[in-house]
This record gives structure tokens, sequence and C-alpha cells, in this order.
């Protein structure tokens, strides 16, 4: 078990540094305007020359992409070259807020996504038509036009919720939750059908081997199958799922927080990467790849536990 | 167990209630009767830094207009008036520029705001190389003659000067805190306000309440101040109509929602829109060189055509770059290119390009419209046009560096030496082949010289680039700003988004 974790850390090391080389490589073919745009239009070339000489603009790639990984992994991420906000500050500011969304989203959608998928797969009939359906629906409308109507109807029309976020230090839960219902509910409407329904396949797909029909046969009861045996086979394929929308949840927030005016990473993103504020996209690189890292290690670690034959292979 | 419909339907309606409990929160309230103590205001673009010398024109000045005075006040109308500076004048040459100080004015870390603490921002300003830097360029040196008294010498007359001492160059902070990187992110200043750090959330909200014992009450017109970064129109929309905001910009598209709304509208003109002719001499596109050529591009547009279906007819069609309260705008220019493409492709003719020519220009987000219909017009009078999009980013720069020969873009209507320095005289950044002729630079040294006379000597520049077709200006277009009820707001000449000082409460 000990070997397992640290060869997937071993893994996520590499793919952490094969990355951050890969986007530092991608920047350093836009960074040209970089001193200019900090500068302002009415900054002569002069000032525009030293600047990127004091941002190490004038370097070659190798050099300054070393230089950016010694300063990294001694934990000193840089500051920010258009805000000189130290760039683990700023990311420690907005991760909670994307995480936040991003978990309870996906908490939401696990729970509701089993009971429906589940429901349709045992039930079939008119629910699981119903399921069908909705996930087609659920596939078609984008999240982020989803978040609209949301906003028109119970913000604006009915005024139970905050248009956009109205998160402070001092509001309190109360108002966090008000800020994130909308956003949240916005993304569960759009990532739970098509989790249902591999939930719903998986399902099918483990009610027609034959364990069960020799389960049912002993007569142990359809609730123990289920719930003990059915379920806990088709878990994986489900956790897959999961895992797949929470890291594509991790970018495709990015549009939500913009509507709601969250101050998430994706916001963060969208503003360095734009401005090509280097040191504060590499921080939001690294931190993403992170997380994705732990995801993936925690889904195999689930998956692992719910069956001895994954942890063998 | 077997899932009955029944059942299913209570867990989606539990699952539902879990999302929707304790979501009382949300809402606005609203304040019956009595005038509002409280203003907040959506605004396009997040702070950088409280530094003043980051300052900019524009979309951020009210972050900063909220904790630091400047030295002159600009009223609405774009006339200067007393703030710190109680009174100011120039000599005979208009090099040097004697200020005369309040006495009473305080930093909020207890300072005094006399002449030595003007000098030190100032100097600071100058050295620190902001993006505004500009507006002290021809800034040489600040002496202290008496507590309550400096004199600014500059290299040369800038007519536009005392102009920026009401915007970032104006702006004063406490000498001990210039320069720290303390300041950035806590301002240090004498203004109408001061930061609430608690409840202020980068990227996010700016929270200002009222400071105590502030020099001038009538600049101080609400408890507290909100100022919410809300980059995405759609944002702002819903968070205007559903009074999470007392005022923001929308455009054109929006506002119509807002107004249905029952929200209040109030349009300005702060920018023009058209194509920028960079290449007057012809170093890359030598078509460009005859002025028949500029001039045939100016008439291949329908500029009321394209105004109503690009921007819904929010706007004024005009023929020159300076804008009607600049003082430099002659009215009888707006008459010089009816929209007439048989005479466009008379005068191509005559130039010696009955065939047209083949021009290169940029287009980048939020410009593929306008671009597309320069192509459009100009392939009327046979000019094929090649649009190369790039990204956002490098837009100006590419401009700067020369590398288009003619650009679509939106330049604000600034003061008359503003604009010259912008895009006319030879050192301004849209003139990036640095065209001139001797004619045109003999009227350029006339409004630098031009002391009070100097908006009156701008009309022959606006005159001459007019009639010799420097640009294709389009139209002037409107600012769509929307307030609510609760307060009122009077437009600030030139700017998009009104000073702190225009909001009051609705009586």
């Amino acid at each position: 078990m000990v070997t397992f974790i640290l060869r997937k850390l071993a893994a996520g090391v590499v793919v952490l540094a094969a990355i951050s080389f890969l986007t530092y490589f991608l920047l350093y073919f836009s960074s040209a305007n970089i001193a200019r745009n900090i500068l302002g239009e009415f900054a002569s070339q002069e000032q525009v020359a030293a600047k990127e000489i004091e941002l190490g603009l004038d370097q070659a790639l190798l050099p300054r992409f070393f230089a950016w990984a010694g300063h990294a992994l001694t934990g000193d991420l840089g500051t920010s070259w258009f805000t000189s906000e130290p760039v683990a500050r700023a990311l420690m500011t907005r991760l909670p807020v994307t995480l936040t969304v991003v978990i309870v989203s996906i908490i939401f959608i696990a729970i509701i996504a089993t009971a429906l998928g589940m429901a349709a797969a045992v039930k079939r009939g008119w629910i699981d038509k119903a399921v069908q359906s909705a996930a087609v629906i659920g596939d078609a409308i984008p999240s982020f036009v989803m978040a609209i109507i949301l906003v028109t109807v119970f913000a604006i029309q009915l005024k139970l919720f905050p248009a956009t976020s109205s998160i402070s230090p001092d509001s309190g839960s109360a108002a966090w939750i008000a800020s994130l219902a909308l956003p949240v509910l916005a993304i569960v409407i759009n990532g739970v059908t098509s989790a249902a329904q591999q939930i719903r396949s998986a399902v099918i797909k483990q009610l027609e081997k034959d364990y069960v029909r020799t389960l049912r046969s002993r007569g142990i009861s359809e609730r123990e199958i289920l719930f003990k045996h059915v379920l806990r086979s088709a878990a994986p394929a489900g956790l897959t799922v999961l895992s797949l929308q929470f890291i594509g949840m991790l970018g495709g927030v990015v549009i939500i927080e913009q509507i709601f005016a969250l101050p998430g990473m994706g916001a963060l993103a969208v503003q360095s990467t734009t401005m090509g504020d280097i040191p504060l996209v590499m921080g939001v690189v690294l931190y993403t790849v992170v997380i994705v890292i732990i995801v993936n290690l925690l889904v195999d670690l689930i998956n692992g536990w719910l069956n001895p034959k994954v942890r063998v292979s | 167990m077997k899932f009955g419909p029944k059942s299913t339907v209570m867990a989606i309606l539990t699952a539902a209630a879990l999302a929707l409990t304790a979501c009382g929160g949300g809402g606005t309230s609203t304040n019956g009767g009595a005038a509002t103590t409280t203003l907040t205001i959506g605004l396009l673009q997040d702070l950088v830094s409280f530094e003043p010398a980051d300052a900019h024109i524009g979309h951020t000045m009210p972050y900063y207009q909220a904790v630091y005075d400047t030295l002159i006040l600009r009223a609405p109308d774009g006339e200067l008036k007393p703030m710190i500076a109680e009174s100011w004048e120039y000599n005979a040459e208009n090099t040097v520029l004697t200020l005369k100080l309040r006495t009473d004015v305080t930093f909020n870390d207890g300072a005094k705001l006399d002449a030595t603490a003007v000098k030190a921002n100032l100097d600071h300003f100058k050295k620190a190389k902001g993006r505004d830097a500009y507006q002290v360029a021809s800034l040489e040196s600040v002496a202290v003659v008496d507590p309550a008294t400096v004199a600014v010498t500059l290299s040369e007359p800038d007519p536009a000067f005392t102009y920026y001492l009401s915007l970032a160059a104006g702006l004063m902070g406490s000498p001990a805190a210039l320069g720290t990187t303390g300041i950035k992110t806590v301002p240090a200043g004498s203004g109408p306000y001061e930061l609430d750090t608690t409840n202020t959330v980068k990227g996010s909200q700016y929270v200002f309440t009222k400071r105590a014992n502030y020099w001038n009450k009538d600049l101080q017109k609400f408890d507290k101040v909100t100022m919410k970064f809300l980059q995405d129109v759609t944002a702002r929309t819903n968070a205007i109509v559903s009074g999470q905001v007392d005022a923001t910009l929308l455009d054109p598209k929006t506002s119509k929602q807002a107004v249905a709304a029952g929200l209040t509208l109030t349009t300005s003109q702060v920018d023009w829109q058209g194509l920028l002719l960079m290449d007057r001499d012809g170093k890359v596109t030598p078509e460009l060189a005859n002025p028949k050529v500029r001039q045939a591009m100016n008439y291949a547009f329908d500029r009321k055509t394209i105004l109503e279906q690009q921007y819904l007819g929010e706007g004024t069609p005009t023929n020159q770059v300076f804008g009607p309260e600049s003082g430099a705008y002659v009215d009888e220019l707006d008459g010089s290119y009816p929209y007439d493409p048989a005479k466009a492709k008379a005068l191509l003719a005559e130039a010696g390009y009955p065939n047209g020519f083949e021009l290169k220009i940029p287009t980048m987000t939020g410009f593929e419209a306008i671009t597309a219909t320069v192509q459009q017009q100009l392939g009327d009078i046979g000019i094929k046009v090649q649009l190369e999009t790039i990204p956002a980013a490098n837009y100006v720069p590419d401009l700067a560096a020369a590398k288009y020969s003619a650009a679509v873009f939106n330049l604000y209507q600034a003061e008359p030496w503003v604009a010259i320095n912008q895009m006319i005289s030879t050192s301004a950044l849209y003139n990036p082949f640095k065209s001139t002729t001797p004619e045109l630079a003999t009227m350029i040294d006339a409004v630098q010289n031009g002391g009070e006379q100097s908006a009156e000597k701008a009309k022959d520049v606006n005159k001459y680039v007019t009639d010799n077709a420097w640009f294709v200006p389009f139209f002037r277009l409107n600012q769509m700003y929307l307030t609510n009820k609760k307060i009122t707001v009077e437009p600030q000449l030139q700017q998009a988004i009104p000073s702190i000082y225009n909001y009051a409460p609705a009586k």
C-alpha cells in the first residue's frame, strides 16, 4: 500500500515537472509585450527595455525556467508582475472560493447522481426514461446558460439570492451559502445528469452478472445485493466519472466565476494569462496540477478499498 | 429495497431543499424614504495597487479618489477647481507653476499635507515611472517656497499639466508611505474615505468608510462606499438590476435591459472609434502617402448605418478626432466626408489607384464586428483589406511598434494637448511612423506655447489632420452609465465613469 502511494506520488512529481516546463515553454513565446503592458502605453522604449532586464525577460528559456523552478522548489513562487502581490498569497485567497464551489458541487452531484442512477437501473420504466432524456438535456445546456437562467429567476425576479458574489470575511456563513448556492446549482444541474447516466449503465451491467443471480438464488435480499455487492462493484465506474468531472470543473468554473463575479482561481487564471503575468500563471498551473494529482490519488485509493482486485493489479 | 417513484421524488426534493436551506441571506434591503448613506459602484477593472505612482487614468481612478486627494479638482464639466491647491499660477513663459496650498489637511497617518509633502509626492511620481508617468514628463523640479507654497518648474510649457494634477500625478500620499510595499495594499492618503481592510477582498470588493475630520464635507456624501470589481458585463447587469450595486457602466444592449428594469441611464461621450491611418509617409503601404487615398477612405464609410447596426445607434457620427467639449472642436468639420463611395472611387483613380490596393489591418477579440465592416466598406471602393487576428495584449504594443499601416481603435477624446500627444505629435504613441510636416509642427508649437489660448490654437491642428485625412473617425460612442433611484450622479467630462465626487444620495 505504501509503495503504491509512493509510486503514485513519484509519478505525480514527474507530471508536475513536465507540465510546469511545458507551460513555461508556451508562455515564453508570448512574452514579447509583457514589459510594455506593465508599464503602459506611454513608457519609452528605454523604460521597457530596463523592465525586461529587471524581470529577466531578456534571458533565454532554460535559464529563466530553472531560475523560476529553483525558487519554486524552496516554496517561493515569486510576486505578480502586475500587482506586486505575492503569488502564494494571491492563490491562497482565491483557492478556497474555487475549491468550495467545486467540492460542494461534486458532493451534490455524487449523492444525487447515485440516487438517480440506481433508481433508473433498478426500476427502469418511466424514471429510466426521465434520467436518460435529462442526461441529453443536461449535456446540451451549458452551465453558463443555466447560470444566467438561475440568476434571472432566483436573483432578479424572486430576489432570493445575490446576483453576484457578496463574500467578504465578516459576512459569515449565511452570506457564503447564499453567494455559492446559484453557482453550485448551475454546475450540479449541468453535471448530475451525465453522472447519473454513467452510474445507471454501471449498475445495469452489474445486475446482469452471474454473481447477482447466484446471490439471489441463495435468498439474499434485494436490498443487500444492491447496496453490499452491486453498488460496490459499480462504484469504480462512478468514481472515475466524478473525478473526471471534478477535474473538468476546475477549468469549467472559470465562466461561472465570471458570471457570478466570484473571486476564485478561474478569474485569476484568465486575467494573468491574458496579461502575461508569468509568475501568477505558473502558480495557478502548479496548484491546479497538485489538486489533480491529489484527486487522482484519492480515487485510486478509494477504488482499491472498494475493490481488492484493483489493489493487486 | 425498491425505489418507487415517490421515494425518488422525495430524494430529489430533499437534495434540492438541502441546497436551498439557509439561503435567506440574499436579496437587497430597501430603505424606506430616508436618503441612503451608502454607495456601491460596480467597476470594470480591478485595482492594481494603492500606490499613487501606480494609479492610471480611467476605470481604476475611483479607488484612488476615495482615499487620496488630488492637488486640483476637476469639476464634472472639466473646469479645474481648488482642492489641496487653493490657487495656482504660471509665470509669463508658462514654465513655472506656483501652487498655494491649504494648510488644514492631514494624512490618515497623522502627517501634515504641506509643501514638503507635495514635493515628495511629485518627485516620487516622476521617479517611480508608473503607468501614468508621462503626465510628469515635462516636470523638471519642485521647490518648496514656504510650507504652503510650491513652485514647479517645467522643462517646456505643458498646457495639460494642471489637468494632470487633477488625475494620477496630483494624488497625494503620505510621504512616509510612498514607495513602500505597505501602501500597495493599505493606502495612506488624505482623501474623504479610508479603506476598511477587514471587509475588503482583493479582486472582489473594496470597502471605504467616511474619514473623521475630513477637511471638505462637500466631497464626503456617504458614510460607506463599496467598489465591487465586476469584469463581466452580464455580472454588472445582474448586479445593478438586482440592486447589489447602485451604479455601473453597461453597453448599449445590456443598458436597454437595465432601463426596462427601471434604472436611470446617463449617456456621455468619451471615445471616438475609427481607423488610424498611421503610415502617412507610405513607408510600408506607399498608397497611404497620398492624401487623396486617405480622403477616399473617409468617404467610404456609411457611419450612420454602422452605428445603428453595431451600437444600436448609441453615438454620434463624426469626421474629427477632437471632442465637442475639448475647445478644439470645429463644427463644420463634421460635414467633411459624407458617405459617397462614387466619390471615393474617383479620388482613388485620381491618385493613380483605380484598382485599389491591399491593406493589412489587425483585429482582436471585441473588434471582430467593426473590422469586418471596415473590410467590407473599403472593399466596396476597391481596397482589399486583409485582417490579421492578434492577441488583445499585443494590440497596442504592435501598433506602437509600427507593425501596421492602419488599425481600428477607440481613443478617448482628451484635452487638446493630451490628444495631440496621444496621436498627432511625433512623440505620440499612436503616431508610430512619426509622420509630421513643417506646417503641422508650427501649429503644434502654437498649442504648446498658447497658454490660455492653447485650445483655440488646437483648432488649426484639428482642421489640418481632418483635411489631410490623418484618420478615418467613425463616431463618438455613448458610454452607458446606469444608476438606481437611491443615488444621483453627474457624468464627468471625458471619463467613462464619473469621479466619486459626482455621486450623491437621492433626495
